[in-house]
């Protein structure tokens, strides 16, 4: 079964890589040793330098983030929003964007309606997205790994259930799924005092459990070719446990599989993790950049900053992370040419 | 009455209403704003005209034709149009109106006022010396929508079929019907106790007689709602059926509808203007779309374009209201719903009154309605006690602590010292799957904090009501902090206190009890009709100065616009919504 | 062949009935009660324990699982009826249950909601195509000039936006700022009750952001195709023999380099069927996307058990018929 590659997707959580694992050119990077070679031409690729300076930038914030804000002296403390709010004058704020010029007390404005500080939000809204994607990508990594890596290895019975629970879980809606899901797990644990915590791990959990299908396809075919190779076969004759022949035979040959699809994920569970938001669902209590897009809409016509804001975080991000992956992917691979 | 609106479930949520007269008065909205100020009506609490016949005055200027759209934001609407199953705002302000008449209704007095006028009986009904038994005429020229004439037998049925709760879970007859009519409560209405007779309902030519259980004074007023009119007898009105197309009696009958979405009404021809007091007929047709996108809505409305001219919205969102109050000037209405918010500290757990009073300056209340989509002074307004304006027997310029309590965080922390009570502990819940109430509950956390309380709230992923009613729910046992958004049924005094205040109320989510107060409540129930709204003004006066078991946050007011060839503007008070029976539309 | 279809068809419908089992448990073990909503909806905070069970009971939640399992799957076949406390209703054949919300047949629904989401759905798959397959075949014949490079980056570029902000930003922009005339006001109006302008204006917009946003998959994979086909040997003969360039790239060219294009698109097609939730909530179009986005938030659990029973059952059939169309388009793939 292959995978859609229409927008709704969000982003690309289930799309195949553009490279099949089976053909020539991928066994041809196994062939010789890829890493250095692709890091090289990663190097000289300006596009791709930039990129990873603008991830690096959103990382180191979203690292930092309580540091930064303190630095900025900013918070993301409540406050009271007739304070600084245009009460009777449609609930813009006093000072400041949009009807006023900056306000260096807030750099990036304060939000309607609450008057929290925008910068404040930001800032914690990338740590919110940065972790949840990263996160996520490593438990579906995991996943993903190690059903690719079963499936493919031990063939027969156990690769045929594998795989069709991998197209199961591609049959199902993952938005309607996340939609349907993360209110019920909320509500299991709202009463235990770090519910916020839980509530992001409740999501990453969503996104992990409908995101491991493509990794795991891509392994599995890996795998399937890898197997028949001789080194393999002869640690098999040689009576190495199969547990010993996953990891240190076919794991090194898997590296650069893995690399693509994880390359694939980072934005793709940037841009859900939004998206949830936006729809409602995802991090109620907190930061989260698509939370306050979902609040801002509203406010467009009046207070656009307030919208785009946290839109060109999210843009900037997910953007960043598809041109690098697109361009690790040009990278390991030595017959493409942009 | 319950309103249904997710919106409402914000602070502590309006879910019971039916309304009457209210106001309070232009001083809370004086403003800085560009628009005009907005002033409510003063009212005066329970007016009734019990001579006034069909038919309804003529309007000036009015002209007949046009279709009206109403657009109603987030509220799916009624669940069936049985008029036995209705008690939402929404749905009887539109089928009172247009559709089903009962035994009285509310017009539109001068100065917004609601009067109680007859509608299919003659008069207000005729009660015996103690009132534990009524009799209503039935009048002899109204009919249904096939021509037929309503009947006394077919009022009676209608009337009787309010009785079975079972049937009709939703409807208000669950509570007054078997509350007060004889034998009410151990008879099972005409569905659930098939055959079983019930002779607390009469008639007679064309008198219906009802029988009370104990004295009711106020049956008048629950004759205006639409669970007090007839229905076909027999099979015809058989639920659930008849719920999706009920025989109109109004003057428009149902031409379609789809639940959760639209409901289309057309003129009745059928429907005799003489015999009916209050209603009009000059639209041609209503379409009423539910659970619209307020922000489509607003962007209707403030268009101006022509689908925007005929139409009628029943909110505005808060980031609109300045734009709409400067543009459209009298086509933004302004109605008070006889409604109260409160916050409910639990009696039994918070059992020092300077505790309560300390809450009470720790809300914040402006920054709650800001960070709730309100407006502030407009559509909350501050609230002294738990009758909202305008009731009759309401203590106007009562004071529970002197003057109007606002946000002050050093006289809580005063109040807290006094009590010795310093990092009280308050635990609370709060909707989490609406975003404006986990922005509500912040400021609330923030405000109580600023005070030395010590604040946690657990969010909830179901309606708080399903938390704080439940008795045996293992997080509301925990709770010291609840809250109840009440509404009046009609302008009495009988619908708001007992409710909330009485030791078995329905909604006394603060757990209040007191005997001497609940002996008090029955005193005032037996007095004589003309003394029970005053004593219920002092009740409600001497409730809050005494005890101060319930902190009043807000009395809110609902925001109307209407489409700039609509005609009479204007709300009806007694359900809070658009006066429907008094639109044209201006040719 | 038809063995292979066979076979597919069985492990589908075995897919289909996994996911319904999964959507029914789902509720059935979530934290509150699957009648909750239904008794919230109907009797507001009049919603007591005592009336909470007595709609379980009649909605038969007081039964084993499988019990009730069972009685959906025979709706679907047989219809049944359903009892919401007191009231009962018939649902007929197919029946998946009756919403909560309007207690009509949710498969009515489902019907009624079509024609929006099959619209968007055509309108949108139809500007991947028709913007898609002759960008990539100009980009590939251009392939290394500077209007390629450009084009390939610029598509890169858009492609790596969020698709739902792209929209987004297109209704913003379009609609609300604006207010473009006709296509501003935004949803699904019926072509035949409303007219075809209005329908035609309604969606246009959608159409746009999905037909833009996708078509520039489209233009990676036709121009990779392109791209391969034109370096095959038979095409360097078909030129050897003097044919007109146009021929070549065409008729032998485009050919053979469409066929992982329909592939992708029967793909594509299906999932925009299966509901298009970001593009139906942003433009307001009342198909099933936005539909099962709603049901969600209202609780009503047989509609979001519905769509997403639809969303799978339009995923497995879509897959199945690109695989079958791929054996006759492509001889050189077997089906076994």
């Amino acid at each position: 079964m292959s995978q859609p590659t229409a927008p709704e997707a969000l982003g690309s959580l289930t799309d195949e890589t553009p490279i099949d694992p089976n053909s020539k050119k991928a066994k041809a990077i196994t062939g010789r040793s890829p890493m250095q070679i692709a890091l090289g031409r990663l190097l000289r690729d300006k596009i791709a330098v930039i990129c990873a300076i603008v991830i690096l930038f959103f990382i180191i914030v979203a690292v930092f983030a309580p540091l930064i804000n303190k630095m900025l002296g900013v918070n993301t403390d409540t406050v009271f929003p007739s304070q600084y709010l245009d009460m009777l004058g449609g609930g813009m704020p006093l000072e400041g964007p949009p009807n006023n010029g900056f306000d260096p007390d807030h750099p990036f404005g304060i939000a309607p309606q609450t008057a929290d500080d925008n910068l404040a939000y930001w800032v914690e809204g990338c740590r919110t997205s940065l972790t949840i994607a990263a996160l996520a990508t490593l438990f579906a990594s995991v996943l993903g790994i190690v059903i690719g890596l079963l499936a493919g290895f031990l063939g027969g019975m156990v690769d045929k259930v594998l795989s069709f629970f991998i197209d199961l879980f591609l049959t199902v809606p993952f938005l309607l799924a996340a939609l349907t899901l993360a209110p019920i797990l909320n509500e299991r644990f709202n009463t235990a005092d770090s519910y916020v915590t839980i509530q992001k791990f409740s999501l990453i959990g969503v996104l992990a459990v409908f995101g491991w299908m493509g990794m795991a396809r891509l392994i599995r075919g890996e795998v399937l070719s890898l197997r028949e190779r001789e080194f393999v076969q002869a640690a098999r004759v040689l009576g190495m446990p199969t547990s010993r022949v996953l990891i240190k035979e076919l794991m090194p040959n898997l590296a650069a599989p893995i690399i693509i699809s994880v390359s694939l994920m980072l934005p793709a569970f940037v841009a859900a993790e939004a998206g949830l938001a936006f729809l409602g669902i995802g991090v109620t209590s907190g930061a989260s950049w698509g939370q306050t897009i979902a609040k801002a809409v509203k406010y467009f016509e009046q207070y656009s900053l307030y919208l785009w804001e946290p839109l060109i975080g999210v843009v900037l991000l997910v953007l960043s992370l598809n041109l690098l992956g697109d361009a690790i992917r040009d990278a390991l691979d030595p017959k493409t040419r942009r | 009455m319950k309103r249904n609106k997710p919106l409402a479930l914000v602070a502590g949520a309006a879910l019971i209403t039916l309304a009457a007269c209210g106001g309070g008065n232009g001083d809370d909205t004086e403003g800085t704003g560009t628009g005009t100020d907005k002033k409510f009506g003063a009212q005066e609490g329970g007016t009734k005209d019990e001579t006034l016949q069909g038919p309804a005055e003529e309007l000036e200027g009015a002209t007949e034709g046009g279709t009206v759209t109403v657009y109603v934001a987030g509220d799916p609407g009624p669940n069936s149009l049985d008029p036995t199953d209705g008690w939402s705002v929404l749905g009887n302000s539109i089928q009172q109106a247009l559709t089903h008449r009962s035994l009285t209704q509310y017009k539109r007095g001068e100065d917004g006022q609601p009067v109680l006028v007859p509608d299919l009986a003659v008069d207000l009904g005729q009660p015996n010396e103690d009132y534990t038994e009524w009799t209503f005429t039935i009048r002899d020229d109204a009919t249904w929508e096939d021509g037929k004439p309503v009947t006394a037998e077919e009022v009676a049925w209608g009337i009787q079929r309010s009785l079975d709760a079972e049937t009709f879970p939703a409807g208000p007859g669950a509570e007054y019907s078997k509350g007060y009519f004889a034998g009410g409560a151990d008879y099972a209405g005409p569905y659930t106790d098939k055959g079983k007779a019930y002779d607390a309902i009469s008639f007679d030519g064309q008198d219906v007689t009802i029988k009370m259980e104990k004295p009711f004074p106020d049956m008048d007023y629950w004759g205006a709602f639409m669970a007090m009119g007839p229905a076909p007898l027999g099979k015809a009105s058989q639920p659930p059926n008849y719920g999706t197309d009920p025989l109109s009696n109004g003057p428009y009958k149902i031409e379609k509808w789809t639940p959760s979405e639209e409901l289309i009404l057309t003129k009745n021809d059928q429907w005799i203007a003489e015999s009916d007091p209050a209603r009009h007929q000059y639209v041609d047709e209503w379409i009423f779309k539910f659970d619209q996108d307020q922000a489509k809505v607003d962007q209707i409305m403030l268009s101006g374009n022509s689908d925007s001219q005929t139409a009628i919205a029943t909110s505005i969102g808060s980031d609109k209201y300045e734009q709409a109050n400067s543009e459209l000037g009298e086509r933004l209405v302004q109605q008070t719903s006889q409604c109260v918010s409160t916050l409910t500290p639990d009696y039994s757990k918070i059992t020092d009154i300077n505790v309560r009073k300390a809450l009470a300056y720790a809300y914040p209340y402006q920054d709650v309605w800001l960070a709730g989509g309100e407006v502030p002074g407009v559509t909350r307004v501050p609230a002294n006690s738990i009758m909202p304006p305008g009731m009759a027997g309401k203590v106007e310029d009562f004071q529970p602590d002197g003057e109007q309590i606002t946000y002050n965080p050093e006289k809580a922390k005063e109040l807290l010292a006094e009590a010795g009570e310093e990092g009280y502990q308050i635990t609370m819940i709060f909707y989490e799957v609406d975003p404006l109430a986990v922005a509500v509950q912040k400021q609330i956390t923030k405000g109580f904090e600023s005070a030395g309380f010590k604040v946690k709230a657990i969010p909830v992923q179901v309606s708080p009501y399903d938390i704080w009613l439940n008795p045996d729910d293992k997080v509301n046992k925990t709770l010291n902090l609840r809250g109840v958004n009440w509404c009046s049924d009609w302008p009495a005094g009988s619908t708001m206190l007992p409710p909330l205040l009485s030791s078995d109320g329905v909604y006394n989510t603060a757990g209040f009890n007191e005997e001497a107060i609940d002996q008090e409540m029955e005193d005032i129930a037996a007095m004589p009709l003309e003394d029970q709204a005053d004593a219920w003004g002092a009740l409600d006066a001497k409730i809050m100065e005494e005890y101060f078991p319930i902190i009043p946050t807000a009395f809110r007011n609902d925001l109307f616009v209407f489409g700039e060839k609509i005609g009479n503007p204007s709300g009806d008070a007694a359900l809070g919504a658009p006066n429907y029976k008094d639109f044209y539309v201006m040719q | 062949m038809f063995a292979y279809i066979v076979k597919r068809l069985i492990s589908g419908f075995l897919v289909v009935t996994l996911v319904s089992m999964a959507v029914f448990a789902l509720f059935w073990y979530g934290p509150s009660s699957p009648a909750k909503p239904i008794c919230d909806r109907e009797q507001g905070v009049r919603c007591i324990p005592e009336r909470l069970v007595a709609y379980e009971k009649s909605l038969g939640y007081d039964n084993p699982i499988y019990t009730e399992y069972g009685k959906f799957v025979k709706g679907i076949f047989v219809g049944r009826e359903i009892a919401f406390r007191t009231d009962v209703y018939q649902c007929d054949a197919p029946c998946l249950g009756l919403s909560y919300n309007t207690k009509q047949p949710v498969t009515h629904e489902l019907v009624s909601r079509l024609p929006a989401t099959i619209s968007v759905a055509v309108g949108g798959a139809f500007l991947y195509l028709l913007l898609g397959v002759p960008i990539g075949v100009a980009a590939a014949r251009r392939r290394g000039s500077v209007a390629d490079k450009a084009l390939v980056s610029s598509f890169l570029f858009l492609s790596s936006i969020p698709y739902y902000l792209f929209a987004l930003l297109t209704w913003l922009y379009l609609t609300v700022l604006w207010e473009a005339p006709v296509v501003s006001d935004v949803g699904y109006f019926s072509p035949f009750s409303d007219g075809p302008l209005k329908w035609f204006g309604g969606l246009f917009l959608a159409w746009v952001a999905l037909g833009i946003f996708g078509c520039t998959q489209y233009t990676r994979y036709t121009r990779g195709a392109m791209v391969e086909a034109l370096s095959e040997d038979y095409i360097r003969t078909a030129k050897a023999k003097g044919l007109p360039a146009r021929t070549v790239v065409y008729r032998h060219g485009l050919r053979a380099a469409l066929v992982p294009v329909v592939t992708i698109f029967g793909i594509d097609f299906g999932s925009l069927l299966a509901g298009t939730i970001f593009t139906e909530r942003i433009f307001e179009i009342q198909g099933i996307g936005y539909w099962s986005l709603q049901a969600v938030g209202n609780k009503d659990l047989p509609v979001v058990a519905a769509t997403t029973l639809f969303s799978a059952v339009m995923l497995i059939f879509s897959n199945l018929i690109v695989d079958v169309v791929y054996s006759f388009l492509d001889p050189r793939v077997r089906l076994s």
